[in-house]
C-alpha cells in the first residue's frame, strides 16, 4: 500500500519535474527501520545523468544496486507533444546498528554539471517487529497470537496529542489525531469516526488531505505506519482544567481466517475484514486565566503586529472617510474585539466592518484581521484622531502588549453644499448637544467663612442702626424746628409792637408839640414813622430807605396813595427840620397825617 | 456694605478665619485632585469648627455626589441654597442630585401670589433683606425732613408719598429678613437619609403604614412629639417618621 503511494507521489513529482523543466533529483527512503531490516534508497532524477557519487553508507550494509530503470511519458496537449523521461537508481540496503542516521546528499552529473539531492534521516530501531512481520505473514503461528476479530492495542491505536497542555486562556493548541498503525496490521479502510466534541474550546479546522498519508514513525521503540487523520487549532474559553473528550474511530482490518481443513486451504488464504474499535485516552490541558485585564483590551491572545491607515487627510465635510486597522500576526485572530476609535463628537461614524483573511496551518491560526471605520465628518475644522491602541496578550510572555498606530489629522474643508442649496432651501439649525450630565465645578472662591448661623439682623448692630438714625433725625428736627419758631416769634413780636412802640413815640412827639419845640417833635415823629416801617416789614432799621420801603409796602397791597401820603409826611418832616423857613405846614397836620398813614397800615398788614 | 460688614466681622474672627480658609483651600485643591473622600473630611473639619459659607456646602455637596452618597449631596446643596437663595449653580446641582432621588412627588401647585410672594422673599438672604431695610428707612427720615422743612408745596407733597411708601417697603423687607432668618434658625425642612422609611399615621411603631419614602426626598417637619416627627411632603402628604432617619437642613 504505502508502496503504491510512494511510486504515485515518484511519478507526480517526475511529471511535475518534467513540465517545470528542471533538473530535479531527489534521494528517497523509510524514515524508520529496524536493525537487520532491507530497505530501499532510491534516487530519481528527470534527466539522464551520469557519474552517480554516492553519500557515506558506512552505516548501512549496501546488499545490492543499483538497479536501474527508466520511465518515459508522452503528453499530447491541443496537438503539443511533450515527452518526459525520469531515471531512477535503486539500492537495498540493510541496517546495521541503532540510533539515528543522517544520510548526506548524493551528486549526480548531467551535462557536465553537478547537481546535488537532498539529505536524509533515517531511524534504526530493534529488528523485532520485522520478525514478527515476517511471522505473521509465513503462517499459521501467528495467527494464534493476533486472536481473531481483537487486535492488540500494541498493533493499532489512536492518539490525540497537544503541542502544548499548560496554556494560558485564549491561547492556541494544535490538537493532531494520529492512527498508530503496526507493520503486522493491514488496514482496508474506516467505519465510523467519533470526533471529540471539543467541549471549552473554540475550534478551528486544518485542512488535512482526505487520502490520509501514513508515514514511518517510531513510537515506544517501535515502529509504526502513522497517519494523521485530523488536525485542530484549539483555543481555551474556560479557565481551569479541561477534559478533552476520547477520540474513537472504527478501523476496517483484514484478518487471515481459519477454516475448517478443506481442500483448497493449502492454496488459498481465507481473508475476512473485522472491525477494530480503538479510542484515544483522554487528554486534559490546564488553562491559566489572564492576569487582570486592562480596559481596553481587545480579547486578543498571540504575537501581534498592528497598523492603521486612513484612506484621506483632506476631505469636504459631508464626505466619508475611513480608517483601516489591521492586525497581523498568529493567535485567536477571528476572536479580536474591534479597537475603540475617539473620534471626534459630532462625526458621523458607522460600526465597524470586518474581514478576515486566515489560514489554519501547524503553526495554528495566523494571518491578518483588518477593521474598517466609515464616518462622515459633518463640520469644517481640523480634527485630531488619538493614536488607536490594540492591547493583546502574549502568552510567551504572559503579559499584555500594546501596539498603537500614529495619531492621525484630519483636515475638513467646508464642503460644496450650496450645491445642494436647490433642493434643501432650509439650514437645520442644532443645538449645543449636551455629551455628558455632571454636576458643575466647585466654587474656588475662599474667605467668606462666616459663624454658624449669625446675620446681621436681629444683631445689636441692626437695631442701632435704626435707633440712632431715628434719634439723630429726632434731634434734627426739633432743633431746626425751634429755630424756625424763634425767627418767627420775633417777626410777629415785633409786628404786633410796632404799634405800640409807634403811639409811645408818637405820644413824646405830642408831648414835644405841646411844648413847641418843633426840632424835637419832628424827629421823634420821622423816628416812629421809620422805626414802625421796620418793625412792621421785618426790615433792620439801618437796611431802610425809601425805595426799599415803598417797594415792600407796594408788594403787601398798600395803595399807591397811601405810600404816597407816607413819603409826603417823612419828606415835610425833613423839611421842617432842615429848613423850618421853607416849611409852611403844622405841626398838628403833620401829626394827624402820621397817625392816620399807621392806622391803614396796622389795617392792612398783618 | 456687606463687603465692609463682612471685612468687620473677619476682623474680629481673623485668627480662625484664617486657619480654616487654609483648609478651604487644602480641600478644593484635593477635590481638584479627585480626592474626594478626604476633601469630605476636610470640609467636614471646617464645619465642625462651627464655621459656614455656601461655597463650603456647595463643594462638600459637589464631593458627596462624586462618591454617590446622593442623600449627604442633596442635603448640602439644600443648606448651600438656604445661605445663597440665588445662586444659580447651586440649583443646577442640586437639580442634577435630585435626578437620584427615587420618589417622583407632584408638587401642589399653590395659589400664584403665594408662590410670586416666596420666590421673591427666598430671593434674597437675611443679611440683603436687613440692608435693604435700612437704606429705605434711612431714604425715609432723609424724604421726611424734606417734608417738614420744604417751602415748597409740590417738594412736601411728593416727599410725604415717597416716605410713606418707603416706610411700608422699609417694614416689609424688615419682614422679609426675618422670614428667612426664621428659615436658618427653625431647621424646618429635612432630608431623609435612610435608603427606605415608611411613614406611619402615628407617632407610634404601631400606627398604621401609610407610604414609603426614599433617601434624597426633602420633607418639612411640622410637628414633633418625643423622638417621633411629623412630615409633610411636597404633595401634601402628612405622617409620623422617627428623627434619626431624616437629617435637619
Amino acid at each position: 500500500m504505502t508502496r503504491k503511494i510512494k511510486i504515485l507521489l515518484i511519478l507526480l513529482f517526475v511529471g511535475y519535474g518534467a513540465m517545470a523543466d528542471n533538473i530535479r533529483f531527489t534521494m528517497e527512503a523509510p524514515e524508520a527501520v529496524s536493525v537487520g531490516d532491507q530497505f530501499r534508497l532510491s534516487f530519481t532524477l528527470n534527466e539522464r545523468g551520469a557519474d552517480l557519487q554516492l553519500p557515506d553508507l558506512s552505516n548501512f550494509d549496501l546488499l545490492m544496486g543499483p538497479s536501474t530503470s527508466q520511465s518515459s511519458s508522452f503528453q499530447m496537449i491541443n496537438g503539443k507533444t511533450t515527452q518526459s523521461t525520469s531515471f531512477s537508481y535503486i539500492f537495498v540496503l540493510r541496517a546495521k546498528t541503532e540510533g539515528k542516521f543522517t544520510i548526506r546528499p548524493a551528486s549526480i552529473k548531467v551535462d557536465g554539471k553537478t547537481y546535488e539531492s537532498n539529505s536524509l534521516e533515517i531511524q534504526v530501531v530493534k529488528g523485532q517487529p520485522q520478525q514478527q512481520q515476517q511471522g505473521a505473514q509465513s503462517g499459521n503461528q501467528a495467527e494464534e497470537s493476533v486472536p481473531t476479530g481483537n487486535i492488540s492495542k500494541d498493533n493499532l491505536f489512536v492518539r490525540l496529542s497537544l503541542d502544548k497542555s499548560n496554556v494560558s486562556k485564549g491561547e492556541q493548541i494544535l490538537a493532531t489525531v494520529k492512527l498508530y498503525l503496526s507493520q503486522s496490521v493491514p488496514l482496508n479502510g474506516f467505519d465510523e469516526v467519533k470526533l471529540p466534541s471539543y467541549e471549552g474550546f473554540w475550534t478551528k479546522e486544518i485542512d488535512v488531505p482526505q487520502q490520509v498519508n501514513f508515514t514511518r514513525e517510531v513510537y515506544n521503540g517501535k515502529i509504526y505506519q502513522v497517519g494523521i487523520l485530523k488536525k485542530t487549532i484549539l483555543f481555551p474559553q474556560q479557565t481551569g482544567s479541561i477534559k478533552i473528550d476520547p477520540f474513537e474511530i472504527t478501523c476496517l482490518v483484514r484478518q487471515k481466517v481459519r477454516q475448517q481443513q478443506g481442500f483448497f486451504d493449502d492454496f488459498f488464504d481465507n481473508y475476512r475484514v473485522v472491525k477494530a474499535k480503538v479510542v484515544s485516552d483522554p487528554v486534559t490541558v490546564n488553562v491559566k486565566d489572564l492576569p487582570n485585564q486592562p480596559s481596553n483590551y481587545s480579547g486578543a491572545v498571540g504575537n501581534f503586529s498592528f497598523s492603521g491607515t486612513m484612506d484621506k487627510t483632506d476631505v469636504k465635510s459631508n464626505e466619508a472617510v475611513t480608517i483601516k486597522l489591521t492586525v497581523n500576526g498568529s493567535g485567536n485572530l477571528t476572536l479580536i474585539n474591534p479597537p475603540k476609535i475617539e473620534l471626534p463628537e459630532d462625526f458621523e461614524a458607522y460600526e465597524p466592518k470586518t474581514n478576515q483573511n486566515t489560514v489554519a496551518n501547524d503553526n495554528g491560526l495566523s494571518g491578518s484581521v483588518s477593521f474598517e471605520y466609515l464616518f462622515i465628518p459633518r463640520f469644517a475644522g481640523n480634527f485630531a484622531i488619538p493614536a488607536v491602541e490594540f492591547v493583546y496578550f502574549n502568552p510567551s510572555t504572559r503579559q499584555y502588549e500594546t501596539r498603537s498606530t500614529k495619531a492621525f489629522q484630519l483636515n475638513v474643508q467646508k464642503g460644496s453644499d450650496d450645491e445642494n442649496a436647490s433642493v434643501v432651501n432650509s439650514y437645520s439649525k442644532e443645538g449645543v448637544k449636551m455629551i455628558g450630565k455632571d454636576i458643575r465645578f466647585i466654587k474656588q472662591n475662599t474667605s467668606k467663612l462666616k459663624p454658624k448661623g449669625s446675620s446681621f439682623y436681629g444683631t445689636l448692630g441692626f437695631y442701632s442702626v435704626y435707633g440712632f438714625s431715628l434719634l439723630a433725625f429726632g434731634v434734627v428736627f426739633v432743633v431746626n424746628r425751634k429755630k424756625i419758631k424763634e425767627s418767627a416769634n420775633i417777626a410777629l413780636v415785633r409786628n404786633k409792637r410796632a404799634n405800640k412802640v409807634a403811639l409811645k413815640r408818637l405820644k413824646a412827639a405830642a408831648g414835644h408839640m405841646k411844648n413847641n419845640q418843633a426840632e424835637m417833635f419832628y424827629e421823634s415823629v420821622i423816628k416812629a414813622l421809620w422805626g414802625y416801617l421796620s418793625d412792621k416789614l421785618s426790615i433792620p432799621v439801618a437796611d431802610l430807605n425809601r425805595e426799599r420801603a415803598s417797594a415792600s409796602l407796594l408788594k403787601r397791597g398798600i395803595d399807591q396813595e397811601v405810600v404816597n401820603e407816607l413819603m409826603k409826611i417823612i419828606d415835610d418832616c425833613e423839611f421842617a427840620r432842615f429848613a423850618p423857613a421853607a416849611f409852611s405846614g403844622t405841626m398838628t397836620e403833620i401829626y394827624d397825617g402820621a397817625a392816620r398813614v399807621m392806622g391803614i397800615f396796622e389795617k392792612q398788614i398783618k | 456694605m456687606k463687603r465692609l460688614f463682612n471685612i468687620i466681622l473677619a476682623l474680629l474672627l481673623t485668627s480662625t478665619i484664617f486657619a480654616q480658609d487654609d483648609l478651604l483651600r487644602k480641600a478644593n485643591e484635593l477635590y481638584t485632585k479627585d480626592q474626594f473622600k478626604e476633601a469630605i473630611d476636610v470640609y467636614n473639619q471646617i464645619l465642625m469648627s462651627n464655621l459656614e459659607s455656601p461655597e463650603v456646602y456647595f463643594n462638600l455637596g459637589n464631593a458627596y455626589y462624586k462618591t454617590k452618597q446622593y442623600p449627604l449631596a442633596i442635603l448640602n446643596y439644600e443648606r448651600a441654597k438656604l445661605l445663597s437663595p440665588d445662586d444659580e449653580d447651586i440649583d443646577f446641582n442640586l437639580q442634577v442630585a435630585n435626578q437620584h432621588v427615587v420618589d417622583s412627588i407632584q408638587e401642589l401647585p399653590g395659589i400664584f401670589f403665594v408662590r410670586w410672594w416666596n420666590s421673591l422673599v427666598n430671593s434674597q438672604t437675611t443679611d440683603t433683606w436687613a440692608l435693604i431695610s435700612i437704606f429705605s428707612f434711612l431714604l425715609f427720615l432723609i424724604l421726611g425732613g424734606l417734608y417738614f422743612f420744604a417751602r415748597s408745596g409740590d417738594i412736601r407733597r411728593t416727599a410725604f408719598w415717597t416716605a410713606s411708601f418707603l416706610f411700608i417697603f422699609s417694614m416689609m423687607t424688615w419682614s422679609f429678613a426675618s422670614q428667612q432668618k426664621s428659615r436658618l434658625v427653625d431647621h424646618t425642612q429635612a432630608i431623609v437619609m435612610d435608603p427606605t422609611v415608611t411613614i406611619k399615621s402615628s407617632p407610634s411603631e404601631k400606627g398604621t403604614n401609610l407610604f414609603v419614602v426614599h433617601e434624597g426626598l426633602k420633607v418639612k417637619i411640622t410637628d414633633k412629639v418625643g423622638d417621633w416627627l411629623e412630615v409633610r411632603l411636597a404633595d401634601g402628604k402628612k405622617g409620623w417618621l422617627t428623627t434619626e432617619s431624616i437629617e435637619r437642613i
